[in-house]
Formats: structure tokens, sequence, C-alpha cells
């Protein structure tokens, strides 16, 4: 069973990938800002992570960074969910360490596509 | 001009920058601060008088002292020429004089001849003698200066009384009483005789008395007009060269100042100001040159404000654009974190996740789900704006191929012509090449303009044509619609504008699109256009370059 780390600050958000998740075999844990989401990472070393850029405490491109640095958790592939809001930011989740991106507002389709993409359920 | 210009040595004024002086430069500067040329330099500037008038004035100075030179010796040569003239008269005299002496030595001897050889013809050589004796007399009586008058007055008396005597003489001779004769001569004659050669002695001693003065005189004369002459021959050359000195340079010194403060001017120095003693056309220059120096420096100083301003514009504008900036990039992402709840629950009632969706709720569902896409169209409208206008929308520039972009604004506005019943129709001219650009902004703008187009029309037709024109891609989208009027078509390109205000409760929208489509396209380097026909329908242009350039996409 394939652990996803949810960090979203928005907690209908959160909502959606809990119901999305809920059909599949997912676990999904969640984490409410950057810093939890990097305590958590680290403690439960999930199979994915799936990142908002803007994030209380530490931002979601900052905490990708610091994931990325550790070797503990640095082969758990992220994706950042960025908002488009200016030119860059794109580039910015690239070069952060993240595996993919999706902007939001995301069809939670394509994410859990993704999601199987990157940490296959079986 | 110069309230204070005191009495500061005018070699050292003012502003002038000091050089290294050569011989030819120290001299004068030497000159010039001691009196009296300084001061005079100094007065002369002054002068309330045109430069023109000072060099007359100079030069008639000079000529008047030249005048004077020459006046003075001619009246030398006039006085010499005068007092020779009495010499020579003196001379004549003497000699008149001495021919008396002589011929009263003659008279004498044929007297006394007459008496020894009792000769009637001896007697008459006297007389002879006697005449030119006479005319002697009246030569030198003409001549002779007024106290000679007298003596001679008193020869020619005494001569008479001599010719008297030897009548009587000469007649007792004849009569043969040579003793009474000879007692004669020797009691009245020989003593006449005596007292004419006294008076010529005396005449003589005194013209030769007078020509010594004379003498004296005209070598006193001729030393006068000598010293006269070298006098005013110095003199005239001492003002020549002080007047030229003072004249020269009285204009020099302003000139060179005018040199000294055109330089600083040059150099950027506008508070600078000149300061010349002079009230001629110098003086002018100068108050010309300072009245341009202020005006220098005022529009310096109002220049160095504007650009103290600008700078303090710029930075609270950088601030207030950095301000903008994180204020965008935070309401873009709290925007769209309520949009993603709202479209992914919805995405995932419709995609079943939660069962069955009652037939009735259906549509209920699929309508919020439009409303919501609408909805943040426009958030990416308003977001896309604030972005072009805050300098940070950046082009991803890259190969596309203009078919795709026409095709893909086709299959995504396809259902919407069909829902309005308008056919849709493309054409796509064939030697298009691969072009560079941002494709996605490219089918934005695309988008934007057709949608435009389908929004504003009830029937009829919409057609899509892209064509080459020469580096340039145009595209062309003319619809049957109701047109623009031409008053309004020059605003239709600004945000929030709609040909008015019903138009907008009629067929929605905000009037961003055509905004954004035309900065997008000006990004590129490209521009937009509209014609239209009220009531017939729009045409709307677009060109952009087939290969855009890096700077560009900026």
């Amino acid at each position: 069973m394939k652990t996803v780390l949810y960090v979203e600050d928005n907690e209908f958000n959160r909502k959606i990938v809990r119901h999305l998740l809920g059909r599949t075999s997912y676990r999904l844990i969640e984490a409410v800002d950057g810093e939890a989401g990097l305590t958590t990472a680290r403690e439960a070393v999930p199979d994915l992570i799936i990142m908002d850029i803007q994030l209380p405490k530490l931002s979601g491109l900052e905490a990708t960074r610091q994931l990325h640095a550790d070797p503990v958790t640095a082969p758990i592939p992220v994706i950042v969910i960025t908002s488009f809001a200016l030119a860059g930011d794109e580039e910015k989740a690239r070069e952060a360490g993240a595996a993919a991106y999706l902007a939001k507002p995301y069809s939670p389709r394509e994410l859990l596509q993704m999601i199987r993409q990157l940490a296959p359920e079986s | 001009m110069c309230p204070n210009e005191g009495e500061r040595p005018v070699g050292s004024t003012g502003p002038v920058p000091e050089t290294t002086p050569g011989l030819g430069e120290r001299i004068p500067r030497l000159l010039l601060a001691y009196w009296p040329l300084g001061p005079l330099v100094r007065w002369v500037a002054r002068l309330r008088v045109s430069v023109h008038s000072k060099l007359l004035g100079a030069f008639l100075l000079i000529a008047l002292l030249l005048i004077a030179m020459g006046a003075m010796s001619l009246r030398s040569i006039a006085s010499v020429a005068r007092q020779s003239r009495l010499l020579d008269q003196a001379r004549e005299r003497v000699d008149a004089s001495r021919q008396i002496e002589h011929a009263l030595g003659l008279q004498m001897t044929f007297t006394r001849n007459a008496l020894l050889v009792r000769d009637d013809a001896t007697i008459e050589s006297i007389f002879r003698e006697n005449n030119r004796f006479h005319d002697t007399f009246n030569r030198l009586e003409a001549a002779a200066p007024p106290d000679q008058r007298e003596t001679i007055q008193r020869l020619r008396n005494t001569q008479d009384k001599v010719m008297a005597t030897v009548a009587r003489i000469a007649a007792l001779i004849r009569e043969d009483k040579a003793d009474e004769a000879m007692d004669l001569h020797l009691s009245e004659g020989y003593p006449l005789y005596r007292e004419i050669a006294m008076l010529v002695t005396r005449a003589v001693r005194n013209e030769e008395a007078g020509m010594g003065q004379l003498r004296e005189g005209v070598e006193a004369t001729y030393r006068r007009a000598l010293l006269l002459t070298g006098g005013f021959a110095a003199a005239s050359i001492v003002l020549a060269l002080g007047l030229g000195f003072v004249i020269s340079w009285s204009f020099i010194l302003p000139v060179r100042q005018a040199e000294g403060f055109l330089g600083q001017v040059a150099k950027g120095d506008f508070g600078a100001s000149i300061d010349v003693a002079n009230r001629d056309e110098f003086g002018a220059l100068a108050r010309q040159m300072n009245e341009m120096s202020r005006e220098l420096h005022e529009l310096y100083d109002a220049q160095r404000r504007a650009a103290h301003q600008l700078r303090v514009l710029n930075t609270e504008l950088e601030q207030a654009s950095r301000a903008k900036s994180n204020f965008l990039a935070s309401m873009s992402h709290e925007l769209r974190t309520p949009m993603n709840a709202i479209l992914g629950f919805t995405e995932m009632i419709r995609d079943g996740l939660y069962g069955e969706i009652p037939p009735e709720i259906e549509e209920p569902v699929s309508d919020i789900h439009t409303c919501g896409k609408q909805l943040l169209g426009l958030i990416n409208n308003v977001l896309d704006l604030s972005k072009i206008e805050a300098g940070h929308m950046e082009l991803a520039l890259g190969e596309y191929v203009v078919e795709d972009v026409v095709n893909t604004v086709k299959l995504s506005l396809r259902a919407l012509a069909a829902t309005k019943g308008l056919d849709l129709v493309t054409t796509v001219s064939p030697d298009l090449p691969l072009c560079v650009g941002d494709g996605k902004r490219i089918t934005q703008c695309l988008m934007n303009v057709v949608g435009n187009a389908l929004k504003f029309t009830r029937e009829g037709r919409v057609e899509i044509r892209a064509e080459l024109e020469g580096e340039k891609v145009l595209f062309a989208v003319a619809d049957t619609g109701i047109g623009i009027p031409a008053e309004q078509i020059d605003g239709i390109f600004e945000e929030f504008r709609q040909a008015d205000a019903t138009v907008s409760r009629d067929f929605g929208g905000t009037g961003l699109g055509l905004s954004i489509t035309r900065k997008l396209v000006e990004l590129h380097g490209g521009r937009i256009w509209v014609e239209s026909l009220p009531g017939k329908g729009s045409t709307f242009f677009f060109s952009i370059p087939g290969r855009v350039a890096k700077e560009a996409g900026a």
C-alpha cells in the first residue's frame, strides 16, 4: 500500500484529495503547513508528496527544496501545485526538485492520473 | 554691472584660470599691477564709451600730439630764419659802416692831396666820393634799427658839415689861398673827420654787439627747437605706446575673462559669473554672458530637480510594482484555491465519485461547472492583464504551426457556434511556414477574437483566415454580427470597453478579452486592428512576425 502526503492549508482542497483517494488503495496523510509537511515527510517517508506552492510558515517551494536536499526524503517524487501567478513558477518548481507540477485549479481526474504514474498503486 | 569692482589689481581679476605665463605675458602683468597703467586700464575700461570711440579717441590724441609737434617745429624754423635775416642785415650795416670809414679815409687823402697839389681834379674826386657816401648812408639808414638812426643822423649831419668845409677849402684853393685852406682843413675839416671816424667806429661796435646777441639767439632757438622736437617725438612715442597698451589691455582683459568663463561653462559649471570692469561693448557682452549663465544654471537646476523627482518617483513606482507583484501572486493563489475546490468537487460529482447523480440535479451540477469555468476564465483574464501591466508577462517562445492554432480554436468553439446556429469557417493558407512565437498565447488571442465574434453574431457566419503577409502571419476573423459604430472603434481595445453599456447586458463579458489580446499581440511585436460596418459585421485583424525575436517576448 502506497502512502501519499498532501501538504495543503485549505481544508476543502484536502477533502477533495481525501475523497479522490478514498476509493483507491492509496493511504493519505495530510499536513497543513510547510513545516508540518517537512516533519511528516521525514517521519512517515511517504511514496509521493503533493505540495501546494503557497503555504503558511514555510513555502511549498522551500519545503520541496529541503526535501530534495535531505537524503532520506530526496527519492520521494513531489508534485508541486502551482497557481500560475507569475512567470517562472514552473521553472522554480522544477529547480526546487519537483518531479511534476500541476496548475491550480487542477482536475482531480488529472491529479489521480499523475499520482498513479509517479507511484503505481500495486 | 559689478557693484564692488573696488581696487583689486586688474591683472588678477575674477575667475580667469591661471596659466604659466611666458615673458610676453609676465611684462604686461607686471605693468598692470602698478601705477599708472593698472588704474588707467581700469579707468578706460570703465568709460561709458563704445570701443569704436575709445580707439578713435586714442588715435586722435596721438594725431594731435604729432600736429602740435609739427607746429612747434615750424615755429622754431621760422624763428631761426627771422634771426638769420636780422643777422644778415646787421652784417650789411657793418659793411656799410666800414665803407663809410673807407670813403672817409679816401676823402681825407683826397683833401690832403688837393691841399698839396692844389689841383681842381682832385677836388672833384672828393665830391664824387661824397656822392658814394650818400648812397651808403641811404642804405644804412634804411636798414638800421631805430637806436642806430640817431648815430647815422649825426654822421650825415657831420658829413654835410665836412662837405661844406671841403667846399670852402676847394674855393680857397681855387682862389689860391692855400694857407687859409690848410688852416680851415686843420681847424674844421680834420676834427670833423675825426668825429665821423669816431661815430662810425661806435656804430660798428654797436652792430657787432647786436650781431653777437643775434647769433646767441639763433643758437638758443635752434637748441630749443631741437629739444622741443625731441621731447615731442619722445612724448608721442610714449603716449602712443601707453595708449596702445591701455586700450588694448582694456579689451584683452575682458576677452580673457570671457574665455575663462566660457571654458568653465563649457565644462558644465553653470553657476559661474563673469565680472569685468568694462562699460563698453565688452561690458554688454559680459552682462549677456552672465544672463546666459544664470539661465543655464536655472535650467540645470530645474533639470536636476526634475531628475531627482523622477528618481524618487521611479523608486516609488518600483516599490509599487513590487507590491503589486506580491499582491498578484497571493491574489492569484487565494482566488484559485476555492475555485479548485468548486471545480474539483463538481468534477468528482459528475465523474460519479459520489455515486449515480439523480437526473434532476444533473443539469444544475453541469451549470455550476460551466459557471465555475467562466469565473475561472475571468480570474485568468484579470490576472493576465495585471501581469502584462506589471511587466511580468513573459512569452514562452517556441515553434508552432499556424494551422494547429486555428484548429485548436475551431475545435474549442465549434460547439458554441453550433449552439448559436452559426457557421464557423476556417481558411489557412498552405504557404505558411513553421513559425516561432508563444503558440499558447497566440491561440489565446485567436480564441478571444473568435469567441468575441461568435458572441456578437446572432446569425450568419464567422470566418477565420490565416495567411502569410511578407514576414508576418495575418489572422483575420470576419463576422456578420452587430458591428461597431465608427466613433467607438478607437476604444475597442481598451480595458473594460464594449461598444456600449447595453452590450455587456445583452452579450455579457467584461470587455477584457480584446485588451489582453492587443497586449499579447504587441508583446509579440505585432499589431491588431478592426474594420467594421454597424449592422453588417466586423473583421478583426492581427498580424504577428513569423519569427518573434527573443527581446520581443522579454
